[in-house]
Order: C-alpha cells, then structure tokens, then sequence
C-alpha cells in the first residue's frame, strides 16, 4: 500500500508537465469510466489482452454512445481454454489495432475519471503491466470495485449477511439485464448499469 | 451490449441499415428508480425513450387525484415500448411520465431523432400516422417481409383445375353443327377427330372459312382443322405449357395422357392462375354441371384462402372474393336441388357470417328460406327437400350450425307474411334468443329465387324499428357481454390459453356497427361497408369508423391465422379464436394493443349513446 503510493508520487512528479499529465489531475466531474478487458487467462503476471470495452457513466445515464470497444491482435496466448471462457476466435481479433495505440486511446478517453469495474484491480494490473514500459506510469485513477459497493451497500441493512457476488447474481438482484455477457464493452455496460442502480435506487434484501 | 437493440421492430426496420448502425451507436442507456419522474408535462423531451426492462405509466397532471388510483392515466408503456417522441415532434410533453417500478430506458438523442425524422419519410410518418395508416404502411412491410409464395405457382401442375374438357366432333360435322355446339357449350374451341388423330378448330378459323373463304355453312369441319398441335402430357408443370404458347405464340395447347386426350389448357386459364387461384375455383363453380364438380370446388377453397393469406392479401378483399364464391357455389346448390318450379317462389338467405360476407374459411352454415305466401308446397316433401339442401352443404366442407339455423330446421323456412309476424315477436321480446335471432336476420343477404320478397321483409323491419329507442337498447347489451381484454393500465391482458379475439374485439365491432346500421336504415350487411355507410351519414366520424374498420381487420386477420393453424393440425381445434399474445410479434402486438384501445372506446361511446348500461 505504501510501495503503491510512493510509486504514484513518482509517476506523478515525473509526468505531470508530459503529454499524459491530465491523468494525474484531481478529478472534479461528475463521471466515471465503467472498463471491463477480456483476457486470455486469469494469472495477472501472464494474461494478454484480448478486447477492451469501456463506457461512461454520467448521473443515472450509461452514456453507451460514448465509449471504447477495442479488440486487439491475437495474441500468442490465445488457446482453446480462454475461447471456451470469452467465445472469441482468433479470427474475431483479426484487424484490430496495435496494442500501443489502443492503450493510448484508452487513456484519452478515461482521461482522471475514477474507473468502474468489476474486480477492476485484475483489470488495472493486466494493463498497467503493458501501460508502464509503453507511457513510463501505472493508472494513477481513483478505482471504484463494484463488488465491494454491492457488499458495503446490502451490509448496512443486514451486516450478518454474506452477499453472493458473481456477476450474473449481482445483475439479477439489482434487476440489470445483462447486456452481451463475455464482450468487453458488454460487460463495462452492464457494471455501468449495475452502478447507477446501486447509487440511484433502493437496495434489494 | 447496446448493439442488442433490436431494430427489426417497427418502426426502427423502417430505416436504412445505415441509419440503423448509426442509431445503436448513438443509444445511451438511462436507469430510472420506482415512481421517478421520467419526463414532465409542459418540458420539452430531450430523449425518445425506448424501455428495454421496467414500466412506465402516462398520465395527466391536470386531472386531480381521487379516490380512484388511476384518475388521469392515459396510458400505459412497457418493455420495447417507446415514448417521448411525440414531446419532442410537438416541442414538449402533454403528460407527466413515471417509472411505475425500476426502469431501464434506451434514450435516443433528440438531435439524432429529429435528424432521422428529416432523412426517412417512413419513419416519420410512423409518428404522425393514424393507426389507419399505420396498419397500411407496416401492411406493405409484412408482404414484403413474407414474399410472393411463388413456388406454389410455379410447381402447379397441368391437371384438372387448369383444364377445360375439350369439345370433341366427329369428321363430318358441318360448320353450321360446330358453331351451334360450340355456342352450347360456351366454348371457342373444338378438336375433331379425324381417324386416330385429332385436328383443332378454332372461332377464328370459322369465320375465316366462311367469311373469307367463302365456304358453305355445311362444309365438313376437318377440311378447316389444324392438325399441328401443340400438346403437353397431363401432369406437366403449367409453366411448361405457358412458355410453349408464349414461343408459338398459341393460346391454347392440348393435353395428352399417354395418347388419350385430356382436354386444352387455354391461356387465359394459366394466366389467371399465375395470377390468383381465385379464378379458377371461380371458373370450376361456373362450369361445374353436378353436384360432385362443385363440391369439389368448394373444398379447395380452404387452400385459396391459405394462398391468398401468404400472398399478402388484404383480408377485406379476401372476405370479398371467398365471400361471392361462397354465395354462387350456395346459388348453385339452391338450384340444382329445389325443383325449377319453386325458384321463384322463394329466397334463400345466408346469414350471420356468411351473410355479412366475413366468413373467411367455413365454420358453419347459417341460412334461412322465405316462400312465397301462395306457395304450396307439402311440408313432407319440403323438408325432405331442405333437409338434402343442408346435407349437401356439409358434404361440401360447410358444418352444421350449433344453432340449428339452417334450412333444415322448419323455424327457419316460413312464408313472407310468417316471417314479419316472427320477425315482430322478436323485436318486441327482450330475452337474449329472440335479440340474437334478430341479429342473425339482419346481417340476412338474398343468394337464390325471388329477391324482392327479402327486400320487403327488411324493409318492413326497418319500418317497424324506426323511433323505437328502447329496442336498441336491448339490442344493443350484448356488446357489453364480454370484457376487452385490456388490463387497467392499459396493456394486453394476457393469459396462456391467450385472449378471445372473437368475444374481445370482433363481436363488440361488427355488433355495433350492426346496430348502427338497423338504426340508420342501411342495407348493406357487410360491416366495412356499413362502417363505410355510417361514415357517410355522419353517425360516426369519417376517421373513427376508418380506424374500427381497420382494427376490424386486423382482428380478423390474426384469428384467419389461427384458424388456418387448427386447419393444418398446428392447434388445437378449441383454440381457433384464441390469440396468444406473446407469440406476436412486436408489430402486431402493438397493433393489437391499439385496436383493443378502440374497440373499448366504441364501447363506451355506444353505451353512452344507446343507454347500454343499466
């Protein structure tokens, strides 16, 4: 926790006058960035990156009309297990751009808006260990876990109670429809509406 | 994702796909809590919402609220159910719009809305449409949607239904014979047989041998013949011997079975039956000399009606058409089984359904006879008469009727001046059989004998009906018997077995229209025309009686569907009226909706109007 605020520091001093210094801004809107990435496996030290999806969240509103949908080259990791997991081919991943460049977008477009997600940190290491040797810094964002909202928020009307958090359990209690399980941008629309039901409505016991 | 919404629904499948690409990227998605104030009455819509999860409930700030919890409800949207774009077409909403439980909402910019309202004319005269209207345009869509059921046509085969029975003579019949015998049998052509082979003359040829060549009146036909011919073996594909005509520029070819001659298969005859099989059953009625070719008609009548629905036909001219035929093949029975003598002695009626021409497929026989009041005719041998009438009626696909409204049953054979006395019983009586008789008799339309003994009997009811208020109220109630299936909020009521769309939206229109109709001394028996009539005389305002007409059909329609289901064993047989709401589709589901909407409206408006309620 300390390494990990030390290294903010840094990154922040370093790059606060480069062309990335935005992302080390205190973030004053009213937004946040739902990210959901489909990965080739579940270990944070090997996992490629196969599509990213994310979409902004405003007030009650999934803004689905802006957002991110990038799928990436194949990358050597993509076997037979992880296209059972996400049902994406090799050929699906044809045509899609250099991870480079998607990764820059990627951070023009969350810009210093907190992100969303659903065990997001899984998300934030796969990607920050292909962010930092590319941009010289890790996503210095405020992170919102969904799980642990959904958690914090069934717990104060009954703490002795254990909530099931898979993702599918979570959206049926909430009343969400999924949209498009197993696409990035899927998911990221789904978290998006699982979050602003949880800020906006009456909690489900 | 959001690429999941669908716009295979109206009135998103109007679009381009283009513009249908650029809609799913430009969608947001909008959560709103239970009782949420989604869009106010007075503000001005900045979205068109589309609801993909919840309910969302309309209604008028303006009414107060009562004791009564749905005051002021107007109306009432669910999932896939759209909202707003009327706000923002007339600049801001006349009603306050509430999530009723937690809803999810597709929003469609305003900007992009208006912009897609400016690029597709369908699309936006969806919005400005009334539901007439709308009905047409998605009407168009669906033919389109089904296509031409071509292969039905093209896989015809050259058989009976195509086929005239050639007119055979022998060598040595004069023109003079030939004319005569072709006149006969109203036909323009003859084969004669000259030995083993077989030589065509045609009225063509006739007038030239005698016109221009000069030739005697008594010339033997073969000397004119021709004895190229172009013939097709039985059991030929029908295009085979269309694309012969058309290389040969004939109009006839003969048909060969091995080397017996079938008949000629004329072009007219193929063309019409490209075109509609209509014409051909039509053609069999006419010609059919026995009971047993025009039973045979009559049967494949039931295959007409499931070609003409997947052509696209619209119901109302199929109602027309099955109708006429429906009533010549009756015409023909009628006189082929009573006596020559008695044609003009009495009438035949065909009545309820039938006699209203809505009788798409046959579901049952409802008819009745007038006799003359100098008639005699002894009551044994008439009912052994009548009684063949009905048998050969259901021998031709027409059931019995449930309620013994059939010739066969003597209490519905009576003398013109038995049937004014009866006909005054009933509407004097306020119980339901005497009424429903009554309403029987009044959708009553003269098929066979003496027509003008109807007219006077309707003319006489008329006469005896007019000023009597409290006979239409009575005659009116039934219309209020059975609920529209409608729930409070005005949704389809749903159920598994579905809704009864004969007692919940065909009943209420066709028996108010009816009403109308005795009251206002029109003729006609068919209920689009006395809508349409109503509509003339001002008793009914041009657009609402357009609209009924409209729901009318869609009615029929959707129970035509069903009952072709039971025909084709698809269904069970009960269920023929009944229509499952989620098996719709999206398109008909709405429709549906808004003609049910109607229908409850014309109930209350008939109501207030005939004093229904007491």
């Amino acid at each position: 926790m300390v390494l990990k605020t030390i290294i903010k520091a840094t990154d922040r001093w370093t790059h606060r006058d480069g062309e990335f210094g935005f992302m080390f801004e205190p973030y004053t809107g009213e937004e946040c960035v739902s990210l959901d990435c489909e990965m080739t496996s579940l270990d944070p030290q090997s996992a490629e990156l196969v599509s990213i999806g994310a979409v902004k969240v405003r007030g009650s509103k999934v803004i689905t009309s802006d957002r991110l949908d990038i799928k990436l080259q194949r990358p050597e990791s993509l076997t037979g297990d992880s296209i059972k997991i996400h049902r994406i081919r090799g050929i699906d991943l044809h045509g899609g751009e250099v991870l480079g460049d998607a990764l820059q977008d990627l951070l023009y477009f969350i810009g210093n808006r907190p992100i969303l997600g659903y065990y997001i940190n899984f998300d934030i290491a796969v990607l920050n260990r292909h962010i930092r040797p590319r941009f010289g810094f890790s996503l210095p964002n405020k992170v919102i876990e969904l799980s642990h909202l959904y958690q914090h928020k069934i717990q104060q009307t009954n703490p002795e109670l254990q909530p099931d958090l898979h993702f599918e359990k979570i959206a049926g209690k909430l009343g969400v429809p999924i949209m498009g399980r197993h696409t990035a941008v899927g998911d990221a629309i789904t978290t998006g509406l699982m979050y602003v039901r949880l800020l906006q409505g009456k909690i489900p016991s | 994702m959001a690429d999941e919404f669908d716009t295979q629904h109206p009135p998103f499948n109007l679009l381009t796909p283009e513009q249908q690409t650029k809609l799913k990227s430009s969608l947001d998605i909008a959560y709103f809590d239970k009782d949420e104030l989604i869009l106010a009455a007075g503000q001005p819509s900045e979205y068109v919402y589309i609801i993909l999860k919840g309910a969302v409930a309309e209604t008028d700030p303006t009414v107060k609220e009562t004791d009564e919890e749905h005051q002021g409800l107007i109306g009432h949207y669910a999932q896939d159910d759209l909202f707003g774009a009327i706000s923002i077409i007339n600049g801001a909403s006349r009603y306050n719009f509430n999530a009723l439980e937690e809803t999810i909402s597709y929003l469609i910019p305003k900007a992009y809305f208006q912009a897609l309202l400016e690029a597709n004319q369908d699309f936006a005269s969806f919005f400005h449409n009334s539901l007439a209207e709308k009905t047409k345009l998605l009407n168009t869509r669906r033919q389109q949607d089904m296509g031409m059921d071509a292969s039905h046509f093209m896989l015809a085969q050259v058989d009976q239904s195509c086929m005239r029975e050639a007119l055979v003579l022998d060598n040595g019949t004069s023109i003079r014979e030939a004319t005569a015998a072709m006149r006969e049998r109203r036909v323009d052509c003859l084969l004669v047989q000259r030995g083993s082979q077989y030589g065509m003359v045609t009225r063509t040829d006739l007038l030239n041998a005698v016109v221009l060549n000069q030739a005697p009146v008594e010339t033997n036909i073969a000397e004119i013949a021709h004895y190229q011919l172009l013939t097709v073996p039985a059991g030929d594909f029908l295009f085979n011997a269309l694309i012969l005509m058309t290389r040969h520029q004939i109009q006839r070819v003969v048909v060969f079975d091995g080397p017996h001659l079938k008949g000629i298969v004329e072009l007219t005859d193929v063309l019409s039956y490209f075109s509609s099989q209509s014409h051909v059953i039509g053609l069999q009625i006419e010609r059919a000399e026995t009971l047993e070719e025009l039973g045979a008609a009559a049967r494949g009548m039931d295959q007409l009606v499931s070609s003409l629905v997947s052509q696209g036909v619209k119901i109302r001219f199929a109602m027309d058409l099955l109708a006429a035929l429906n009533g010549r093949i009756i015409g023909k029975v009628f006189s082929h089984i009573l006596p020559a003598h008695l044609h003009n002695k009495v009438c035949l009626l065909v009545m309820g359904s039938e006699g209203r021409g809505e009788q798409v497929l046959k579901t049952d026989q409802d008819n009745a006879l007038i006799l003359a009041d100098d008639l005699e005719w002894p009551l044994e041998e008439r009912q052994k008469v009548l009684d063949q009438f009905t048998q050969t009626l259901v021998d031709f696909g027409y059931p019995l009727c449930d309620g013994k409204i059939m010739v066969s049953n003597p209490e519905w054979v009576m003398t013109e001046s038995e049937w004014t006395k009866r006909l005054g019983e009933w509407t004097a009586s306020v119980n339901g059989r005497g009424l429903m008789n009554l309403a029987i008799f009044v959708d009553g339309h003269p098929v066979a004998g003496d027509k003008s003994m109807f007219t006077r009997t309707r003319d006489w009811l008329f006469q005896h009906l007019s000023g009597k208020d409290v006979f239409y109220s009575y005659f009116g109630r039934p219309m209020l018997n059975f609920g529209t299936p409608l729930t409070i909020f005005g949704g389809i009521k749903d159920s598994s077995h579905g809704i009864d769309i004969k007692k919940g939206g065909i009943f209420p229109i066709v028996h108010g229209a009816r009403l109308m109709a005795l009251e206002q001394r029109i003729k006609a028996t068919n209920t689009f025309t006395r809508l349409e009539a109503l509509a003339e005389k001002g008793a009914l305002e041009k657009e609402f009686a357009a609209n009924l007409a409209e729901a009318l059909a869609l009615f029929s329609f959707l129970r035509l569907k069903q009952q072709l289901k039971v025909l084709a064993g698809q269904s069970e047989a009960e269920s023929s009226n009944h229509v499952l709401v989620q098996e719709l589709n999206k398109l008909d589901r709405d429709l549906l909706r808004e003609a049910l909407h109607l229908v409850k409206e014309f109930k209350s408006r008939m109501s207030y109007r005939y004093h229904l309620e007491r």
